[in-house]
């Protein structure tokens, strides 16, 4: 027995996540990140781990991680020098995209720089048809021209992305191998490799994506491997993958396209488990940082998944844990117009200043620190933010406060109070659009609320949008931490047929899974030597002919292999049904691609259950907060005290070491006993 | 405001979140692919008077920001609680732009009250009339564009109308995707209809009430900001369609700006003639029509993105729209592809505004090219197929900060392609090319953005290509400020081989295996002197292929040898250049300058003033009479200012004696 470790790098804080095999204990820990410096922040973790709860690295048996390398690489533009090989004269697929705007109502409205500049997209004649025959042969010549071109621009890598590669990889496996022969140790990937999906933009957005980072992404899991076996941490470190599921970080140096998004999604599963224990159907996950909330939509304990998903400014188009990612969060700060109109975002301080009440040079009112001026938080006693790293000057938060108290010509308290409501009336806009766009109803659902702003918003938002019940987790500040050490060992395998659904056809799906299924096993026992038992989910993008969009539709295996034509349609009839309300029995399907997911489940920690309450809660103190246009007492109370059984009325405060639930009056909270803190509304 | 501004922003807030609620329930349960691909389609609220408060941003057609419902609620007498009404008929209150827009509004009730109306419109593919698609420019009457439903209850009470339901549905071709989109635009009123309860369950109906009526003039108190900061003045300006009807003359729409303080008015005397085809643009001469609008939307919503989008916005402007002209046709003039023409008059408005604040605001965009359709039979499977393969767009103008953005942009940002790779897998044709073009974007300190272009080859015989809303063939985007007009547009069937045919704005033709096909839209305009463009930056346009080493020397003085920048040249070339730039404030093309030395804004006047006293009908047909008249005048009889117009004019009539001028 030993310590199973999740760790999660955001912009601000590292997260760690610890559960103790031998004690049962769940533990968790903050400490700042060091985007200047990454990896340090982990093993500055692990040596506050021993420090405070005696947990040697030798103990760790079991290591998962999710970074923010890679998206950081992106947003900030600080990737390889990179150029893209194309078809000749579809050179400009970059430059053109989809055509779409962001703001289609702004005339200035414009595409973001692509990441490879359109001088560095080179020509490569010769040419795949849609049937993956070959209509022109591959000219090796202006490959080997390309390469000097590449040489001339001072490129450190290259992406090539040939039309129909994704039916026929040749021409690409060929330009590689023309590269790695002219110029051995140039880092180059093709558009198969990352993904092969058909619609040549998306291909290759998400290779170049996946490109751009690579080398940057490696150079770090390698200094991360080396660190940890320094620190004597035994277990190959396990990356969390943004398809919610992990991988080796050894694989992650080649994979690092399916980890992009890792941190969201991994927040999501974690979401998912506690909605489990919470014996919660169906939920919406409600992560709020500094400056966002990411929401996502949770069915029968399941996350949503999709592509085109966005890293930085760009889609990729991996499979992806769905999440909705709002700009609004505890750092947004609120202004007023010039018409004297109110508004919040989407400007945010941020964790450089932060907000005001941090006192680290921000002056501007925040969301947080309208929660400073209600009282709900900075009371003497309780907790701080990130583990004592920050204490709250409530002063400064009033000072604040103040600047648009005045020309609103209301109280502070009233415009601290009148941010938080338009704060949340634009989340309540954004999770309109989502649970519209899915036609599902958020007045039958939880919210399970994370991140270090989630609970602090948690009853606003929820009264906002109507929900009854909200979760709060144990360790609601190190979700997506807790979510990477319960993740599965997870991969995604497509292939596109193009074929209408019928029996001429069937030999070839068939086929086609069976390939499938071997590459997905390759992947599972010998890439990641994991011995345990595998689930293989079979499924395929479907639609009825003349659709432009497709559905993954789950299939059975049994009526793949008998070609049960019958099932598989009825089952892409109840897929469409589900989604959009209708379907058309007599209408010819079509199967794009085919799709297998394969998953290993690691052994996973059995929580104990919490011990039950022998007495009533106790609160720490009293405090006033003000909420509805008035003060009110309300009692804090500590998370850690709070055992199964546990009930009590808001308002309230619930402090603990990583985060504050503010509960309103109208809600009552009990404890159950997984020790989730749930709140109900009255009435 | 009666409302405090804390609860307006709250309530804005929920009411777009319920106007993008319909629009995702719309998006989600459509169930033609057209709807889907092409997001045509809106929704929205509107106070007991249908003034649009609230409206979705993300989703949808852009253009109707400022729909007023008024006209065709009034032409209901009585709402019960369930009612839903809808029409089709552009000719019906003028809410309904052309046939294939079916528009719909629901009445909400609290507690017996009519509180607001939901709305929205969804563009049909097909609602019968002569040709597949109900659109086609040679279509002169509204009659032909297919089935026409004046303001009717689909449901009474909660209660399908089936009689009003039966007539639609055996007059148009594909009625099962009509029924199904129509479910959908029901299932987004129905959630619309739940949210504005919600609301006032939340708010309480005195707030919601006063709160939708201050959304609106908040919008407007933006919008006069806006306007405000502005210059007092006239701006005029004018453009042109290269052809009114197949093979006819240019079409003119001329416009005068007036900014007065925080208002405007728009005065559109001196544009042309009502057209014997379907791109007339039916306002019925509404002094705020949401089809004007739109030009005046993307202006100040570009000028301050914080503008909240509903009717108030238009509260601005008032219009002068003579009847009988193209912006105010009278019945039953034909509509159906009033989108060239409202494209030109988005741009026309932004012509006139950049006068106003040229340092504010861009150049023209691009514009010309088709959406491109393609009809033939697939050779693997023998199955017919229609596909449409893709917009063709072009990029942004130059503006005051940047480069316009290349391939599509400005007003054209709504536009979504599809894949080459989808296209071949589709449609029996094989892409040879698809991309941006060279040298297109007007010449600028800030260049124009890049047409596309898009070439292949047919596979299949009788292969039907159609090239819907071609122009600029003639008439290129402008540049401003010193900045160049863009390329014209082009239309090539088998391009560089010995039968290359010009196909200029032809929009439809039937081409055969191996005939190859270059289509490209025209560029867009160029901002601010090339000469001073920073020698750099055109390198780096070189380099990505954008701009050719001839035109960098040509357009823009930098002589780039062995690519790099040969300074010594350069500053030769540039001080050359520079001397023989002109200063004029507007670029229009060479194709517009030898036009307007016939066709001054003199003579325009005149003919202006002449066609309208003439009987509607008369005017179109004297227009084509006088425009071949005038073109066989010698030079020597051309003065431009309109007394070569009154001869010809005269003339010409004498040959009429059928025409009886009113007294």
């Amino acid at each position: 027995m030993g310590c199973r470790v999740g760790v999660d790098i955001g912009g601000t804080f590292t997260d760690f996540c610890v559960f103790d095999e031998d004690s049962g204990a769940l533990h968790s820990l903050k400490v700042l990140s060091t985007p200047g410096n990454p990896g340090a922040e982990v093993l500055a973790g692990l040596r506050e781990l021993e420090q405070r709860h005696g947990i040697k690295a030798d103990q760790i048996t079991y290591f998962t991680h999710g970074t923010t390398v890679g998206v950081n690489t992106v947003i900030q533009r600080k990737g390889i020098n990179l150029c893209l090989f194309t078809t000749e004269h579809f050179e400009d697929v970059l430059e053109v995209a989809r055509l779409k705007m962001p703001d289609p109502y702004d005339l200035f409205s414009r595409r973001p720089e692509p990441l490879v500049g359109r001088e560095k997209v080179f020509a490569i004649p010769g040419r795949m048809l849609f049937d993956g025959s070959e209509d022109a042969p591959l000219d090796e010549d202006a490959v080997r021209a390309a390469v000097d071109a590449v040489r001339a621009v001072g490129g450190e890598g290259i992406v090539v992305s040939l039309l129909h590669a994704y039916r026929n990889p040749a021409h690409e496996r060929r330009v590689v191998e023309i590269v790695n022969r002219a110029a051995p140790g140039l880092f180059i990937v093709a558009s198969h490799q990352v993904w092969p999906i058909i619609r040549e933009y998306e291909r290759t957005v998400t290779a170049v994506v996946a490109g751009y980072v690579q080398p940057r992404v490696a150079h770090y899991l390698g200094s991360l491997q080396a660190a940890l076996v320094e620190a004597g941490v035994g277990s190959e470190p396990m990356i969390t993958k943004s398809n919610g599921g992990v991988m080796t970080a050894e694989a992650g140096k080649t994979q690092c396209a399916q980890m992009l998004l890792s941190g969201t999604a991994s927040g999501v599963i974690g979401a998912c488990q506690v909605a489990r224990m919470a014996d919660v159907r169906d939920a919406l996950s409600l992560d709020i940082g500094g400056t966002s909330a990411d929401v996502a939509v949770v069915r029968r304990g399941q996350p949503q998944y999709g592509v085109g998903e966005m890293i930085g400014d760009f889609p990729i188009h991996i499979p992806t844990v769905s999440v909705t990612s709002i700009g609004e969060g505890g750092g947004s700060i609120a202004w007023v117009d010039a018409h004297g109109v109110l508004k919040v975002g989407p400007e945010s301080a941020g964790s450089n200043p932060g907000p005001a009440c941090y006192g680290q040079g921000g002056t501007r009112p925040t969301i947080t620190d309208a929660f400073v001026v209600c009282g709900f938080l900075g009371a003497p006693d309780s907790a701080g933010l990130g583990y004592g790293q920050m204490e709250m000057r409530n002063e400064m938060a009033r000072d604040a406060v103040a600047t648009i108290a005045d020309p609103l010509d209301m109280s502070i308290e009233g415009a601290a109070e009148a941010m938080i409501k338009v704060g949340v009336s634009g989340m309540y806009l954004e999770v309109s659009k989502l649970v519209a766009r899915y036609g599902i109803d958020p007045r039958e659902m939880s919210l399970v609320a994370f991140g270090g702003a989630g609970p602090m918003l948690a009853c606003h938002v929820a009264r906002e949008l109507n929900m009854r019940r909200i979760v709060i987790p144990p360790t609601p500040g190190v979700l997506s931490a807790f979510g990477g050490l319960i993740a599965d060992i997870k991969n995604d395998f497509i292939q596109t047929v193009y074929l209408d659904l019928e029996d001429a056809n069937m030999p070839t799906i068939r086929d086609g899974f069976d390939k499938l299924r071997a590459e997905a096993l390759q992947w599972l026992r010998h890439e990641q030597a994991f011995t345990g038992a595998a689930t293989l989910l079979y499924s395929a993008d479907m639609r009825y002919r003349g659709q432009s969009f497709e559905i993954d539709t789950l299939l059975g295996e049994q009526d793949i292999g008998a070609g049960n034509i019958a099932a598989l349609a009825a089952a892409f009839h109840g897929e469409h049904e589900r989604l959009y309300e209708h379907a058309d029995v007599d209408a010819p399907i079509q199967m794009i691609n085919l799709r297998l997911v394969i998953v290993g489940q690691p052994p996973k920690p059995e929580l104990p259950p919490l011990a039950e309450a022998e007495a009533e809660l106790a609160p720490v103190q009293e405090v006033r907060i003000y909420a509805d246009g008035a003060w009110h007492r309300a009692a804090i109370y500590r998370r850690q005290d709070m055992r199964a059984g546990h009930r009590f009325k808001g308002p309230a405060v619930v402090a603990q070491d990583d985060c504050t639930t503010c509960m309103l009056a109208g809600f009552e909270a009990s404890v159950d006993a997984s020790g989730n803190l749930v709140l109900e509304a009255e009435g | 405001m009666a409302i405090d501004s804390v609860t307006l922003e709250i309530l804005k807030n929920h009411c777009r979140a319920a106007a993008e609620s319909m629009a995702f329930t719309l998006y989600r349960t459509a169930h033609s692919t057209f709807v889907k691909e092409t997001e045509d389609f809106t929704t929205g609220l509107t106070t007991p008077d249908g003034e649009t408060f609230a409206t979705p941003t993300d989703l949808g057609a852009t253009w109707f920001v400022g729909l007023n419902y008024k006209n065709v609620i009034e032409l209901i007498d009585h709402y019960d609680e369930g009612d839903i009404c809808l029409t089709n008929d552009p000719y019906s209150g003028y809410v309904c732009t052309h046939s294939p827009d079916m528009h719909i509004w629901k009445p909400v009730f609290h507690q017996g009250e009519i509180v607001c109306f939901v709305v929205g419109h969804i563009h049909n593919t097909d609602v019968g009339g002569a040709v597949p698609a109900s659109l086609s420019r040679t279509l002169s009457e509204v009659h032909q564009e297919g089935i026409r439903i004046p303001p009717a209850k689909i449901m009474e009470r909660g209660v399908m109308n089936e009689d009003v339901m039966s007539i639609m549905l055996a007059n148009v071709r594909m009625p099962e995707q009509n029924w199904g989109d129509l479910k959908a635009q029901i299932a987004a009123m129905n959630t619309g209809e739940r949210r504005v309860h919600e609301m006032i369950a939340k708010f309480g109906v005195e707030t919601f009430r006063e709160g939708t009526a201050a959304l609106l003039d908040y919008a407007e108190q933006q919008a006069r900001a806006i306007v405000r900061a502005l210059p007092d003045g006239r701006f005029f300006f004018a453009d042109y369609m290269d052809e009114d009807v197949a093979n006819g003359y240019p079409c003119r729409i001329a416009l005068d700006v007036t900014i007065e303080g925080d208002g405007l008015v728009f005065d559109f005397t001196g544009s042309d003639p009502q057209i014997e085809g379907s791109v007339n643009i039916p306002t019925g001469g509404e002094v705020r029509h949401a089809l004007i609008m739109v030009g005046l939307v993307y202006v100040l919503y570009s000028l301050d993105t914080s503008l909240f989008l509903n009717s108030g916005v238009s509260r601005v402007c008032r219009c002068i729209l003579p009847s009988g002209t193209i912006v105010n046709p009278e019945f039953p003039a034909a509509v159906g592809l009033r989108t060239l023409s409202v494209q030109r008059l988005q741009e026309i408005i932004f012509g006139a505004f950049v006068q106003a604040a040229p340092d504010r605001l861009p150049a023209s965009p691009a514009s010309g090219g088709p959406i491109m359709n393609v009809n033939a039979i697939d050779n693997k499977t023998g199955r017919r197929v229609v596909a449409s393969i893709d917009p063709i767009t072009g990029g942004a103008g130059g503006d005051p900060f940047a480069d316009g953005t290349e391939g599509s942009g400005a007003n054209s940002s709504f536009m979504k392609n599809t894949p080459v790779e989808i296209n071949e897998a589709e449609v029996p044709i094989r892409i040879l090319r698809y991309g941006l073009l060279p040298d297109s974007g007007g010449p600028g300190l800030h260049r124009g953005g890049l047409a596309t272009v898009l070439e292949f080859r047919a596979e299949a015989p009788n292969t039907r290509v159609t090239a819907r809303n071609r122009d600029r063939t003639r008439f290129t985007s402008w540049g401003v400020r010193g900045g160049r007009a863009g390329t014209p547009s082009i239309f090539l069937l088998n391009p560089g081989a010995e039968g290359e045919v010009n196909l200029g704005n032809t929009d439809i033709l039937t081409i055969g295996p191996g005939d190859e096909m270059r289509v490209a839209s025209g560029g867009a305009g160029g901002w601010g002197n090339p000469f001073e463009r920073k020698p750099d930056a055109v390198l780096l346009d070189v380099q990505r292929g954008f701009v050719s080493q001839a035109s960098a020397k040509r357009d823009y003085g930098v002589v780039i040898t062995n690519g790099a920048i040969d300074q010594a040249a350069t500053a030769e070339a540039r001080a050359r250049g520079s001397g023989e730039a002109s200063n004029a404030f507007y670029d229009y093309g060479a194709g517009r300058e030898e036009f307007e030395l016939l066709w001054t804004r003199g003579n325009y006047a005149a003919l202006t003033e002449l066609l309208q006293a003439l009987p509607v009908h008369w005017r179109f047909f004297v227009k084509h009479r006088v425009f071949e008249t005038v073109e066989a005048l010698d030079e020597t009889e051309l003065r431009g200012d309109g007394s070569e117009i009154r001869a010809v004019f005269a003339d010409v009539l004498k040959n009429y004696p059928q025409l009886r001028l009113p007294a």
